[in-house]
């Protein structure tokens, strides 16, 4: 077992449940400031940090940072689907090319697995579920089941 | 997207147009039906019982709508023609080939094809609602919340709040319903001529949309612009089902079995009522009740996940490849974003939620499903298919080939009969 504890339980941080993007530095997930009251927890990993930022609604984002506090990871739960161009940041139109591919069906997810970047998104009205994250940039000795 | 282009058949539209004119007349004969007193007895007290009404509506899969002389509709996706009114009058008009969706809850209609002038669903300082609604595959619809009857076989649900989708004279998409996904608005965009969400759920969003700090689905549109805004349950999408004066407590899809090699058009029938008239007894379909999110547990080698029902899903899409054995068809291939087995496979899961009837006991059955290799299939003139399996991390969405040669009661929540109440589904 890991050990867990949390930082700073609860940061004054009004930042928008989606705060830093995929591939970028932490220090973007404080500096995201919105209009939306949300709560944000640091806890501790071995071998990463995760943010996970509570916003009023009930929707979770977590945000997965390597020791070199870049964020190689990011999750969300919830009754809507986070803003995915903000949070996804300079690989949205990686995504969104790869989902323009998809042929005519209808599913309950979106799932890109590109060599680098990877995104799930599934689930349905009421209860969504995501994850993304950069196989590049997974700290040594981390899989992308840390990614939950 | 790339539907099927097929040569526009002249004879398939007359006969579509045919039978929206018959649905027309129909609704005009049935509306305002009242219920019948009967059994007065010495005592001189009436006894109101509902009347019979014709519940069975039927629905069908097929190539679907056609634009510019084009069929656009998807593989795998049920069909049913729905009439709705200005409220309170007999001005009306039919729509035909709108997906049914249990998986969602409201209709949606897109708005290049409503003729009706339609009254808004309006909040206290008297502005328009929107409503956002987003799916996991990143689509979302956009549009204001107006108030319709509507009519299916001879039931009508009186002044129903239903979504007009991407209206061009309404305020555009706010940035969170839009950002990061793809809009599936237009009749081509949804491969239907809109959605009608016959789910489990009485509301799309429910208490969640009705508190101080609701979720960005229901929207107050002054001419200044829309912000987020909490909205009571009675002015939100609406299940048409719960408010038809009986046969309310829920339906029943039936749809027959096809081949492996799959069928170009199937006909079924779906049914208002959950044992209120002789034709939609349970039998000996089983009950499993659903959580407040809409889930149940499926079980698979051993694992247990989030599992639900959606016809508006063209799939059996389940777990991952990693998970199942089964390989991902090639992302540059027509069937990208299925399974490809190279020879099929037939597996198993099973269902389990608490019992609807809150005897404790969870009800559990068995499902066994076979998934073949989607490519030839999808490059076939077939388009229904009992056999269309792909990914789904983590959870399990029994989409349309689970219908297939079933009976599936929906059981709406707060609604009761012999199964137990709402929210379930009995099969």
């Amino acid at each position: 077992m890991r050990k867990e504890f949390i930082l700073s339980s609860i940061l004054a941080a009004a930042s928008l449940p989606a705060g830093a993007t995929l591939g970028g530095t932490a220090e973007t997930i404080v500096s995201d400031q919105s209009k939306l009251h949300a709560k944000r927890a640091v806890l501790d990993r071995r071998d990463y940090t995760v943010h996970e930022i509570t916003s009023a609604d009930g929707t979770l984002v977590r945000e997965y940072v390597t020791p070199a506090g870049k964020v190689f990871g990011v999750s969300w739960t919830g009754p809507t689907i986070p803003d995915l161009a903000q949070l996804l940041g300079t690989y949205n139109a990686e995504f969104q090319t790869a989902m323009r591919a998809k042929r005519g069906h209808r599913s309950s997810s979106a799932i890109v697995h590109n060599p680098d970047l990877v995104v799930e998104s599934n689930g349905h009205m009421r209860a969504f579920h995501g994850r993304a994250y950069l196989n590049s940039m997974l700290p040594s000795g981390v899989t992308e089941d840390a990614v939950q | 997207m790339s539907q099927k282009s097929r040569v526009r058949r002249v004879q398939e539209l007359t006969a579509a147009v045919t039978t929206a004119i018959l649905s027309l007349t129909l609704a005009a004969c049935s509306a305002g039906s009242s219920s019948a007193i009967i059994g007065t007895g010495n005592t001189g007290v009436a006894v109101t019982v509902p009347p019979v009404v014709n519940n069975v509506q039927p629905v069908l899969m097929d190539y679907g709508p056609i634009v510019n002389g084009q069929f656009v509709g998807f593989n795998n996706t049920l069909y049913t023609t729905v009439i709705i009114c200005v409220p309170g009058t007999i001005t009306c008009q039919s729509i035909d080939h709108v997906l049914v969706d249990t998986g969602s809850t409201g209709l949606r209609i897109p708005a290049s094809l409503v003729t009706l002038n339609l009254p808004f669903v309006t909040d206290s300082g008297n502005n328009p609602i929107g409503n956002c609604v987003q799916y996991a595959d990143t689509t979302y619809q956009w549009g204001p919340m107006v108030k319709v009857d509507v009519q299916m076989a001879g039931e009508v649900a009186p002044s129903v709040p239903i979504q007009v989708v991407g209206p061009t004279n309404f305020a555009s998409a706010p940035t969170s319903c839009s950002a990061g996904g793809f809009p599936a608005q237009t009749v081509t965009e949804l491969g239907a001529n809109g959605i009608l969400g016959v789910g489990i759920f009485r509301q799309d969003c429910g208490s969640a949309c009705a508190t101080s700090t609701p979720p960005a689905v229901y929207f107050s549109c002054p001419a200044s612009g829309c912000t987020a805004a909490s909205v009571p349950l009675g002015s939100q999408l609406q299940n048409p089902v719960w408010m038809f004066p009986q046969d309310n407590n829920g339906l029943a899809i039936i749809l027959p079995q096809v081949g492996a090699a799959g069928s170009v058009s199937l006909s079924g029938s779906m049914i208002f009522g959950i044992g209120t008239q002789t034709d939609n007894a349970l039998g000996a379909a089983q009950a499993q009740g659903a959580d407040s999110l809409g889930n149940f547990t499926t079980t698979f080698n051993g694992k247990s996940y989030s599992g639900y029902i959606d016809s508006g899903s063209s799939g059996y899409f389940f777990l991952d490849s990693s998970t199942t054995g089964l390989p991902n068809c090639a992302s540059n291939s027509d069937a990208n974003g299925f399974y490809c087995p190279a020879s099929p496979v037939n597996l198993s899961a099973i269902n389990s939620g608490p019992n609807p009837k809150g005897t404790g006991v969870p009800a559990s059955i068995n499902i066994a499903f076979p998934v073949a290799n989607a490519l030839p299939l999808i490059d076939s003139s077939s388009v229904v298919f009992n056999n269309l399996g792909g990914p789904n991390p983590n959870a399990f969405d029994w989409g349309i080939p689970f219908f297939l040669g079933r009976t599936v009661f929906v059981g709406i929540e707060g609604q009761s009969s012999a199964a137990g109440t709402g929210p379930y589904w009995a099969y």
